[in-house]
């Protein structure tokens, strides 16, 4: 086997580390999986950003904007180090479909750990189909089939194809909402997104999953950055 | 014939010679489609699928471990080579372009060269032998040791090639040594067309008549250049990845030159050279006509051990002590990382290795000699050179010092003429093979250089 973020083949380099307590990941290499962080207390209840305070900054603001807030909360895996964010770009902008295969089960444990009795429905953050056009698959949904194999893509689309990354934090916080439902959505949905910012996206495709009668969201998000 | 529209020229400028993915063309949908249409570009497939063996058309890459799937509700999964992914996806339904359209014009430079400064004889030896080469659209070895003074050696056959409408090619396997050498290139060629092309760098190559280029870049080439030469053939990447001799000869047009430099030739370009197989000139000189220094061996009592716990041994410490004394700048390798910044924490030397934030700064501020010494990984051990400086390395029989990186990182000292003397030290447990030829090597090519005094 090789590893998935650095290529090398992991037989070479077995340790005793590897002997002592067997690989979480058998994707990854012991060492590029070592570079990964995980997100450390204390956090906010809420979103899971690192906050003293058990309710954040960010998670009041959104309750004052929204009056009420359509999420009700958000587990994230990883926090976003140099190291995530090259993987990060290697799987969105350049296209590694692939390297998602080194968190597929740790979203399963998570996936267990918090939300395995809530009867959820798996929907991952759609894409507009300009980009999924362009990258060729949807990293949320990719993401998505590590829980299982038929999320729901048909309820939520998305229409514009504006970039999140080149707008500001205000504009991003304030932005039309670019998500409309085809269908009437699942009571419990659990929505997937590889990276948790400042929490607009999700919380747009959540207003817009409630007002079409949906009663409780809840996110999985790799990264909370 | 009449000439083409002013557009179409512009755009032959731009992709003649090259394999570029669609977002590589950056032209609009619009242009795009006309182009298709007139079949001016024309696709590539950018995986060759056969008896399911895949290789990627842009980099050669057979192994399949670096190649992805991405599937498809809709059709037949989409298989993407992972080997060059940094520089855009080339996948089954990605496709590569190809310039088709009428051919650019290059303007001729008569007199390109605009450098005053002498050679040495043997300097000049290689210079024609590579002009006779280019004439003869034939392959040339350059073996020099390190500080022969190589890129003036390349001048003449540069501006030769130049001022006969040859498109010319240096690839060199770090950016560092691009970043060093395109603005002498410039300053000593002016009135030429050049492009520095690295990985992050913003330059484009328009046709240019001269390409200064990471070995990678090459990799966006087909059939564009009349003389490339390689430079430190035996050096990572060219020499570990297989594929990259290949995109080397896809590069090059059918009837050209390709010219090979060496301090370090590998086993196999040593046998091609004995067998004569490649045509080889060497230089066993340094441009200042002193001999090489000659790497002192300090062995050292358990100093794995020492080095373990932490302890500098005494004998380095004292080597260290009588280059500040005499302010001597050195530089000071280490095996690995974590060596290296154990090492500088206890000796308050900063250190660089290949992805530390601040190398370029380092690097810089040691040139500019407001840092008297720097420890490294091997990342220093070539291409990049500073003058007046003493080295030494620290677990010289560590598998990561093989005789190349020996005697290259020897090769670091004693550069300047104004002090072609410098100091080599090999600290270490067990003398190692590759320390006993680095040595041999030294001496050889000194009684060579010798002979032809
Ligand atoms: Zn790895
Ligand atoms: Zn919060
Ligand atoms: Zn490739």
């Amino acid at each position: 086997m090789y590893c998935h973020i650095c290529f090398k083949s992991m037989q070479e380099e077995t340790t005793w580390k590897d002997l002592l307590t067997p690989k979480l990941f058998e994707y990854i290499c012991t060492e590029c999986e070592d570079q990964f962080e995980r997100n450390s207390s204390p956090t906010c209840q809420k979103c899971m950003k690192r906050s003293e305070a058990s309710i954040c900054h960010d998670c009041k603001l959104w309750q004052q904007i929204l009056t009420t807030d359509p999420l009700e909360q958000n587990i994230s895996i990883y926090t976003y180090n140099d190291f995530m964010k090259d993987a990060i770009a290697r799987f969105k902008y350049r296209g590694d479909y692939e390297i998602q295969m080194v968190w597929r089960k740790i979203i399963l444990e998570t996936f267990k750990k918090y939300f395995i009795h809530d009867k959820l429905t798996i929907m991952p953050i759609p894409l507009s189909e300009e980009r999924h056009q362009e990258r060729g698959f949807n990293q949320a949904e990719a993401l998505a089939t590590s829980i299982t194999y038929e999320p729901d893509t048909k309820t939520l689309i998305r229409i514009d194809s504006g970039k999140q990354s080149k707008k500001s934090r205000y504009e991003r916080m304030h932005s039309a909402n670019p998500f409309q439902t085809t269908q009437p959505p699942p009571k419990h949905i659990l929505l997937i997104d590889d990276i948790f910012t400042t929490g607009t996206t999700i919380r747009q495709c959540a207003q817009t999953l409630k007002q079409a009668g949906a009663q409780s969201i809840k996110s999985l998000t790799l990264i909370r950055s | 014939m009449n000439n083409p529209p002013p557009l179409i020229e512009e755009l032959a400028r731009r992709f003649t010679g090259k394999l570029l993915l669609k977002h590589e063309l950056n032209v609009t949908q619009r242009l795009f489609d006309y182009l298709t249409k007139h079949h001016l570009i024309e696709p590539l497939p950018g995986i060759n699928q056969t008896f399911h063996i895949n290789t990627c058309l842009r980099c050669m890459n057979r192994k399949p471990h670096l190649f992805g799937k991405i599937p498809s509700n809709s059709t037949s999964p989409t298989i993407y080579c992972k080997n060059c992914i940094q520089m855009g996806r080339v996948s089954t339904r990605e496709p590569l372009y190809i310039w088709k359209g009428p051919q650019p014009k290059r303007p001729v430079v008569d007199q390109p060269l605009q450098w005053h400064g002498e050679l040495t004889p043997l300097q000049e030896k290689a210079s024609d032998q590579m002009v006779e080469a280019i004439a003869s659209q034939s392959q040339l070895l350059i073996y020099a040791v390190c500080g022969a003074g190589k890129t003036e050696m390349l001048y003449k056959g540069i501006a030769h090639a130049i001022s006969q409408n040859k498109r010319v090619c240096i690839a060199t396997p770090r950016a560092d040594v691009v970043k060093e050498l395109a603005p002498r290139l410039r300053r000593d060629f002016p009135a030429i067309d050049a492009a520095a092309l690295y990985g992050g760098s913003t330059e484009k190559d328009f046709n240019a008549h001269l390409v200064i280029a990471t070995t990678h870049q090459l990799l966006r080439y087909q059939h564009s250049f009349d003389v490339t030469i390689v430079d430190e053939v035996d050096a990572f990447p060219y020499h570990h990845d297989r594929s990259l001799p290949k995109v080397v000869k896809r590069a090059t047009k059918p009837n050209s030159t390709l010219i090979f430099l060496t301090a370090t030739p590998r086993l196999d370009m040593k046998l091609r050279i004995a067998t004569k197989q490649i045509p080889t000139v060497s230089i066993p000189v340094r441009y200042h006509g002193h001999p090489l220094p000659i790497p002192t061996f300090k062995s050292i009592f358990r100093l794995q051990k020492q080095l373990e716990q932490l302890q500098i041994p005494q004998v380095i410490t004292k080597w260290i002590n009588e280059r500040e004394q005499s302010q001597r700048r050195f530089l000071l390798f280490a095996p690995t990382i974590t060596l290296a910044e154990e090492l500088s924490k206890k000796l308050k030397i900063p250190y660089v290795h290949a992805d530390s934030p601040d190398r370029n700064y380092l690097i810089q501020q040691f040139r500019a000699r407001n840092i008297k010494a720097l420890i490294t990984t091997t990342i220093l051990e070539r291409g990049v050179t500073f003058p007046s400086i003493d080295v030494a390395i620290i677990q010289a029989d560590h598998q990561v010092f093989d005789e190349a990186a020996l005697i290259q990182i020897a090769g670091r000292a004693g550069r300047s003429a104004h002090d072609p003397t410098g100091d080599v030290t090999f600290f270490y447990e067990l003398k190692s093979n590759a320390m006993v030829r680095a040595r041999q090597y030294t001496i050889n090519k000194n009684s060579e250089a010798e002979r032809l005094k």
